[in-house]
């Protein structure tokens, strides 16, 4: 069953698996885009397995570049906002950044 | 191609852990890019070439270079570590999410003896330019997206405090010379570091 | 052409609303030209979709299979109610000149007043019931926030959140009417479904019935749900003249009598329905004749008008309720807009604090007389003819009882509409007031209303053809007669003789009060009860309470913590990811 592509496909969902328990486990702000970053990786990856697979590579890297150039995008703007808050609140810790409280 | 398979797999999923459980922000982000360094690998191998080599410049490079950007202005913060989730919760997200979402994948990758590519006429290039080009459009468009929020991480803090300066700034002449000061050097900063997305 | 015409009736305010919302409140007579000038063009393209009218879909746009096609249909009915909440919308808009004089947030009135227009023209030409339902919800959000516009004043702010949720939640039986129309005909065309409403299963076709009589209950103020009118009052007179008077509330008749051809089967519902009118008609006009604010007692006028036009639909008469309709949008916006005059000059609304202010203010007062009449319906002003033929085809096909309480209602009223100008403009004056008579754009405004109080039953025949001409599934329930036939008509039907005798019996019961002075005791425990609106406060305390401590409840998922919103992102995707392995 544990064929090349499979362990490949494990590597992935090991991504996806430290980049969600980072989510929603950690602290700090700049901490949470390396999370968002993590599971877009993998997201890559699987974008280029299925190409492999199917034997539509071409396709697979055209759809994976806009994936890159959207997360790259993601981590500039999730910057921009944790430096805004850092200077504006005086902190990154998720846990203190309740104003959005109902 | 097994065994080295193997390694990149267990590479990837080491320097995400590592990335995740960094106590400094610094070592955070340089183990990211070690991540998605093997990730670039792991594209190669597969035959990505192209996307192998953006990845490498984009994801280890640039990323790289906007976090220890952000690092070095936000600064590095002891805290606490965990969030307000309890744990357990947190676990049975994360298995529940990978059991289900391996039990969708996992028993459709099925080996291919020597591999086939139904695009073999069609370069990376021509299929991105002619068959996808309205994903250029939307690529363009985040890009601008993305060179404005760019702003946002070289401005200084935005409108509240700023007006709060200046109503402090009334009071206390010191605090608004220090204030004027901080503006000069942020703006220098700015024109610094727009030269370095440039470039 | 006509698609063209359909679509800017809708756009034209809208865009108004946005250049307003943009404009600078420094520049207020910029402000008020933009809005008098958006108003009066869409008032006259209203005018030109008259001689257009159609029963054929002229707008489509295609919104997938979920939404359904988006379509307009300009049929006799629907630019009826168009040239009403235009033309009126766009006297209001008029009148508002003086009346908001040198009031702040002008940009933000002006704009809602005009998204308001836009929303009420859309809802009546659309014939998707999904579509009807977005512009009946931003019509209910324009009523909420208009009536919160002093939003420094803990009594609008109140006013205007009662008014919102008791609307909206009319508006869940709205909804749940069209997705259950939906998912029988897989459509929410509104032709579609008056064609093939008897294919429904009767359950569904009564929880729709019964979900749309809840909504239009709601939102034309009805018993049990119309103690939100009165609270409404706090809105800017203007404000209580085209949306609680003359427009917005009349969206519940419209909505009944749209589905009406659908439901009139239905068992029970049409005498639901009759129940509903008649109960806010006679309710209404007891609470009108023991309140003391002006305003107050023309919303419950009001109230009692509009089960007038719900009776009038429960009996089968859909021509009649129309007729009605058109009458009491016009004298009832010139009602509020005289006392609107009355209260600008005077600054309070309390009548007992007014009196002899006819002398001063002799146009104001002229109309406002001519508008009483009408709501009296006294011959030979509109309201008394479209009153008649409402009351005689209640005589005809509803039941006695019904009629004698509406009958009983109509003498009410005479008696509270004199006692309201004679409050108000006779008398001794009770203040030194120091009045001046209605300014320029306010008589711009009166004016027009005055004189179609006068005339417009002379269009009662042109009406017959506009709806007759246009609506095939409303043809058998229409008894439309032209103009003479319908003088004839009322003239020498007995029940006209019968509400007159009535109607003078009121005027006389209220002249000669005094000798019913030793029943005012025996009336105390009755006016007690009106001013408490007879315990239906009660209910509505339930609905507006239980809202807001749902929402209370539900700030508790709200906990601010990123890390807890991101496990609600992660359990959607599980959630996903578990539809595709046990759905598949």
């Amino acid at each position: 069953m544990f064929n090349e592509m499979n362990v490949l496909m494990l590597g992935i969902l090991g991504l996806f698996a430290v980049g969600l328990y980072a989510l929603l486990a950690v602290r700090n702000l700049i901490k949470i885009v390396v999370a968002l970053q993590i599971l877009v990786k993998g997201a890559i990856m699987a974008f280029i397995l299925a190409g492999k697979i199917n034997g539509h590579m071409q396709t697979a890297q055209s759809v994976a570049l806009t994936v890159i150039v959207a997360d790259t995008m993601v981590a500039v703007i999730g910057l921009a906002l944790a430096v805004q808050v850092k200077r504006r609140l005086g902190t990154l810790d998720v846990n203190e950044l309740t104003s959005l409280r109902g | 191609m097994y065994l080295i398979n193997i390694l990149l797999a267990a590479g990837v999923v080491y320097c995400a852990v590592r990335a995740v459980i960094a106590k400094r922000l610094l070592a955070s982000a340089l183990w990211l890019a070690g991540t998605s360094a093997i990730v670039a690998m792991v594209l190669y191998n597969l035959g990505a070439r192209e996307l192998a080599v953006i990845e490498l410049s984009v994801g280890a490079g640039l990323v790289t270079i906007l976090f220890v950007f952000a690092i070095s202005i936000a600064g590095e913060e002891g805290m606490g570590e965990r969030t307000n989730i309890p744990r357990p919760v947190v676990w049975i997200a994360v298995l529940v999410f990978l059991f289900l979402l391996g039990e969708q994948v996992l028993p459709h990758i099925i080996p291919i003896p020597g591999g086939w590519d139904l695009e073999s006429p069609f370069t990376f290039a021509l299929v991105l330019w002619e068959r996808r080009s309205l994903d250029v459009m939307l690529q363009i468009v985040m890009i601008v997206a993305g060179v404005v929020s760019a702003l946002g991480l070289l401005a200084p803090a935005m409108a509240p405090q700023a007006v709060k300066k200046a109503g402090q700034a009334a009071g206390h002449k010191n605090v608004a010379q220090t204030a004027a000061g901080d503006t000069a050097e942020n703006s220098r900063r700015t024109t610094a570091a727009a030269g370095e997305v440039q470039g | 052409m006509t698609q063209w015409l359909v679509l800017s009736v809708i756009f034209v305010p809208w865009l108004g609303a946005l250049l307003l919302a943009l404009s600078s409140d420094r520049a207020p007579r910029l402000q008020h030209l933009v809005a008098s000038a958006f108003a009066v063009v869409t008032g006259l393209l209203s005018l030109c979709l008259l001689p257009l009218v159609t029963e054929r879909t002229v707008v489509s746009v295609a919104a997938g299979s979920v939404f359904g096609n988006f379509t307009f249909v300009p049929d006799g009915l629907s630019v009826f109610l168009t040239v009403i909440a235009a033309v009126i919308g766009c006297l209001a808009v008029i009148f508002s000149i003086d009346y908001m004089h040198g009031e702040a947030q002008l940009g933000r009135y002006y704009s809602l007043v005009l998204l308001f227009i836009g929303s009420m023209t859309g809802m009546v030409l659309t014939s998707s019931m999904l579509l009807l339902f977005f512009f009946w919800e931003m019509m209910a959000f324009c009523s909420y926030a208009l009536i919160s516009f002093y939003n420094d004043d803990p009594k609008a702010v109140a006013g205007g959140m009662k008014a919102l949720i008791m609307t909206q939640t009319g508006g869940v039986g709205l909804l749940a009417g069209a997705l259950i129309a939906y998912s029988f005909l897989g459509t929410y065309d509104i032709q579609t479904f008056l064609a093939y409403a008897h294919r429904l299963p009767e359950f569904a076709l009564s929880i729709m019935a019964f979900g749309f009589l809840i909504g239009a209950a709601a939102k034309s103020a009805q018993v049990p749900f119309h103690t939100w009118l009165p609270g409404a009052m706090e809105a800017p007179t203007p404000i209580s003249a085209l949306i609680h008077a003359a427009t917005m509330v009349n969206a519940g008749v419209y909505l009944l009598a749209r589905f009406y051809p659908a439901f009139a089967a239905v068992p029970g519902w049409t005498t639901a329905v009759v129940v509903v009118g008649v109960l806010s008609a006679f309710l209404g006009a007891v609470m009108a004749i023991t309140a003391s604010d002006l305003k107050r007692t023309l919303a419950y006028s009001t109230i009692s008008q509009l089960g007038y036009m719900v009776y009038a639909v429960g009996v089968g008469a859909v021509y009649a309720s129309q007729f009605h309709l058109m009458s009491h949008a016009v004298f009832k916006a010139l009602l509020f807009l005289g006392a609107g005059a009355v209260i600008h000059a005077v600054g309070t609304r309390d009548m007992r604090q007014m009196g002899g202010l006819g002398q001063k203010m002799p146009f104001v007062r002229n109309v406002f007389i001519i508008g009483t009449l009408a709501l009296a319906g006294l011959p030979f002003v509109n309201g008394f003819w479209s009153k008649e033929l409402v009351l005689e085809e209640g005589l005809a096909h509803g039941p006695l009882w019904a009629y004698i309480l509406m009958v009983l209602g109509a003498g009410l009223t005479a008696a509270y509409s004199l006692r309201m100008v004679y409050m108000v403009f006779y008398g001794t004056a009770k203040k030194e007031h120091h009045v001046h008579d209605a300014p320029a754009a306010m008589r711009t405004a009166l004016a027009p209303l005055a004189l179609g109080t006068l005339v417009t039953w002379l269009l009662a025949g042109w009406l017959s053809e506009l709806l007759t001409g246009s609506l095939p599934y409303h043809l058998s329930h229409l008894h439309a007669p032209g103009t003479v036939e319908l003088i004839v008509d009322v003239l020498t039907a007995p029940a006209t003789l019968v509400a007159i005798v009535v109607i003078a019996a009121g005027l006389l019961a209220w002249w000669y009060r005094d000798l019913f002075a030793s029943l005012s005791k025996a009336a105390a425990l009755p006016a007690a009860m009106a001013g408490a609106d007879f315990g239906f406060e009660w209910l509505n305390r339930v609905i507006v309470g239980s809202t807001l401590l749902a929402g209370s409840v539900l700030r508790l998922t709200q906990t601010g913590h990123l890390s807890w919103n991101a496990l609600g992102i992660a359990g959607g995707a599980i959630a996903v990811l578990g539809l595709l392995v046990w759905g598949s």
